[in-house]
């Protein structure tokens, strides 16, 4: 054929084709399928996005109920026993300098410094800590101390005012002898800071005792008798994890790769059990003889097998049990259901006769939801990297309950999850 | 109404890339359905039915990427051969060379629709159809060859005019062979 006789031809088909006047009747059944096309969209987005954000929903809610419930327990963590050491320390000291007190000794005069003179001394050089803790703690001795500082009373046999030696400078010459007694006490605050930690029990235990009697102590008791009935809190985990699998129908003997990555949120109810749920988008593709095709088409030429790739949301809730714990390693068996959520279902028909005039693929476009249809059985290796971070290895097998999927395949996944996990519990400590 | 005033252009065009109506139809609400969702992409300062006619044409190539699984490989060696003949004069109104251009398989229908009556060049039909420029040339030359065959049958039962007036264009009449009729799956066929 020349290139005459082509360019004829073109122009023949061009011009009676290029733009027909009225080549075919405007049919209103045309119409009414855009317009379900276009409702169907608005919809479908509805749908498409009505799981994921449920799911969003659902963790938002339990982690604000968790924040919500937790805070009134929060008194009985354990970082809150650092506020009833506090005030231990204070009376530590106090009670501390009232033992120093009477340690203090003039080794010239033989006198003993009056307790006013020791806390005055002391005044000087830790005005902080010692006035403070006198103030605040025992403010009745310190009152009946006051008095005794005034030097209205001054002790029997003493030869120096109290309230002199406060003011003489303590390298005066004159007073060498007296400001010995201000020079110890001013080491009296670093010594007894030192013996802060030896004495936090039994300082513990006095305030205990002395809590009816010191009502600022009060609270502080109450905080411990709390914290000794604190039992097991509940963990709680969110999870990240990426997952490659291998898809096939009733066995793996034709599998195809497919990819799963999605977020899981977890409870630990005890020590041992770990309930968890989350949202996962899957891509499963597979291949499946035709036999194990189910649809209610008639095909003229039976393909040999379908190829098939499905999108779905799988929702899994599971339960898993630890039986392994040493270090920073866990080791949990669980098992549990999956829903799935279809998102899209594609499958292409392969002929043994590539002639043959058959359906060459159909595509799903709605969501058929399939609650509890599957199994899951997994093993989760788990190392925590620090209280907070952790990460996980989990191997794991879907196994079918219900036949899944527009064409009713009994779709079987195996394997590898990787996750990063993040404890909530510990991301309120300080 | 937009969808009624350019009905008639959008079937036009889908009808030549489909392989029947109601696969044209299907297409064609693909493509507007684009229009709707994305009419704020179109450019006001030129012509809509320019823009409507891209929309379609796109449409139909995304038909044929989606449902062309089969490739369409008989020799043509193996073919009838076709002696040239006048064609131009043949009697032939739209409606036969449209049910024409509806046999051919569907590699070549799209080829020959882009090359022969949109005027693109192989190289570029290359790119829209993700095939080499050779393959272009080879489906073209395939489409024509087919095409100029079916005119030569309709002609030598009568002057080409059985091809109007309601004959049966899909039996045996046309003297094409049953794989050459390109298969067509529908969706709602298969549902139920």
């Amino acid at each position: 054929m020349s290139i005459e006789k082509d360019k004829d031809l073109d122009d023949l088909f061009r011009k009676k084709l290029e733009d027909p006047v009225d080549p075919v009747g405007y049919n209103e059944a045309d119409w009414d399928a855009l317009e379900g096309m276009l409702g169907k969209r608005s919809k479908k987005g509805i749908v498409y996005w009505l799981p994921v954000l449920g799911s969003v929903a659902a963790l938002l809610l339990v982690f604000f109920g968790y924040l919500v419930l937790r805070h009134p327990a929060s008194v009985v963590k354990p970082g809150n026993g650092q506020q009833a050491v506090i005030p231990s320390k204070k009376d530590t000291i106090t009670k501390n300098s009232a033992i120093n007190r009477q340690a203090i000794v003039n080794p010239k005069t033989d006198t003993i410094l009056p307790p006013a003179a020791v806390n005055k001394g002391a005044n000087q050089g830790a005005k902080p800590l010692i006035a403070a803790g006198s103030m605040a703690v025992n403010p009745k001795r310190n009152k009946s101390g006051g008095n005794n500082i005034s030097g209205s009373n001054p002790a029997p046999g003493s030869k120096t005012s109290p309230a002199s030696i406060a003011q003489k400078p303590v390298l005066n010459d004159a007073v060498s002898s007296r400001s010995d007694a201000v020079l110890v006490a001013y080491n009296v605050a670093p010594s007894l800071q030192d013996q802060l930690i030896i004495n936090q029990q039994i300082t513990q235990t006095n305030l205990q005792a002395s809590a009816t009697a010191n009502p600022a102590n009060a609270p502080v008791g109450n905080k411990v008798r709390i914290k000794a009935k604190t039992g097991f809190q509940p963990r709680y985990a969110i999870s990240i994890l990426a997952a490659p699998d291998i898809n096939g129908v009733g066995s793996f003997q034709q599998s195809k790769v497919g990819t799963n990555e999605g977020l899981l949120f977890s409870v630990g109810v005890s020590k041992k059990w770990t309930f968890s749920t989350g949202a996962i988008y899957s891509v499963k593709p597979y291949i499946t003889p035709f036999e194990d095709y189910h649809t209610p088409y008639h095909f003229a030429v039976s393909p040999i097998n379908v190829t098939a790739d499905c999108r779905m949301l799988d929702i899994p809730l599971n339960v898993g049990y630890q039986v392994y714990s040493k270090h920073q390693n866990t080791l949990s068996l669980g098992t549990g259901l999956s829903s799935y959520i279809m998102l899209h279902e594609s499958y292409k028909f392969n002929y043994a006769d590539i002639y043959a005039n058959g359906p060459a693929n159909f595509t799903v476009p709605n969501s058929n939801k399939y609650f509890f249809g599957v199994l899951n059985l997994n093993a989760t290796f788990q190392h925590q990297v620090n209280s907070k971070v952790g990460f996980s290895v989990q191997p794991y097998m879907k196994l079918p309950l219900t036949n899944i999927g527009y064409s009713q395949v009994r779709l079987q996944t195996t394997g590898v999850a990787i996750g990063l996990n993040w404890n909530l519990n510990s991301s309120s400590k300080p | 109404m937009l969808y009624k005033a350019f009905y008639g252009f959008s079937m036009g065009i889908c009808l030549r890339y489909a392989g029947n109506r109601d696969e044209a139809a299907e297409v064609m609400n693909q493509g507007f359905f684009k229009v709707f969702t994305h009419i704020e992409k179109f450019d006001q300062t030129r012509p809509f039915k320019a823009w409507l006619g891209k929309i379609m044409m796109n449409a139909s190539i995304d038909f044929y990427r989606a449902n062309l699984k089969m490739a369409y490989t008989e020799d043509l060696d193996n073919a009838e051969h076709v002696t040239d003949g006048e064609l131009v004069d043949r009697n032939l109104n739209y409606e036969d060379l449209i049910k024409m251009v509806q046999q051919l398989p569907q590699a070549y229908r799209t080829v020959f629709n882009l090359f022969a009556i949109e005027g693109y060049s192989h190289e570029e039909i290359g790119e829209m159809l993700n095939i080499n420029p050779g393959t272009s040339k080879s489906n073209l030359h395939k489409a024509r060859h087919k095409l100029k065959q079916m005119i030569l049958n309709a002609d030598s039962r009568g002057n080409g005019g059985n091809f109007s007036g309601g004959a049966n264009y899909s039996t045996p009449i046309v003297a094409i062979r049953t794989m050459d009729i390109q298969s067509v799956f529908l969706n709602k066929g298969i549902r139920e």
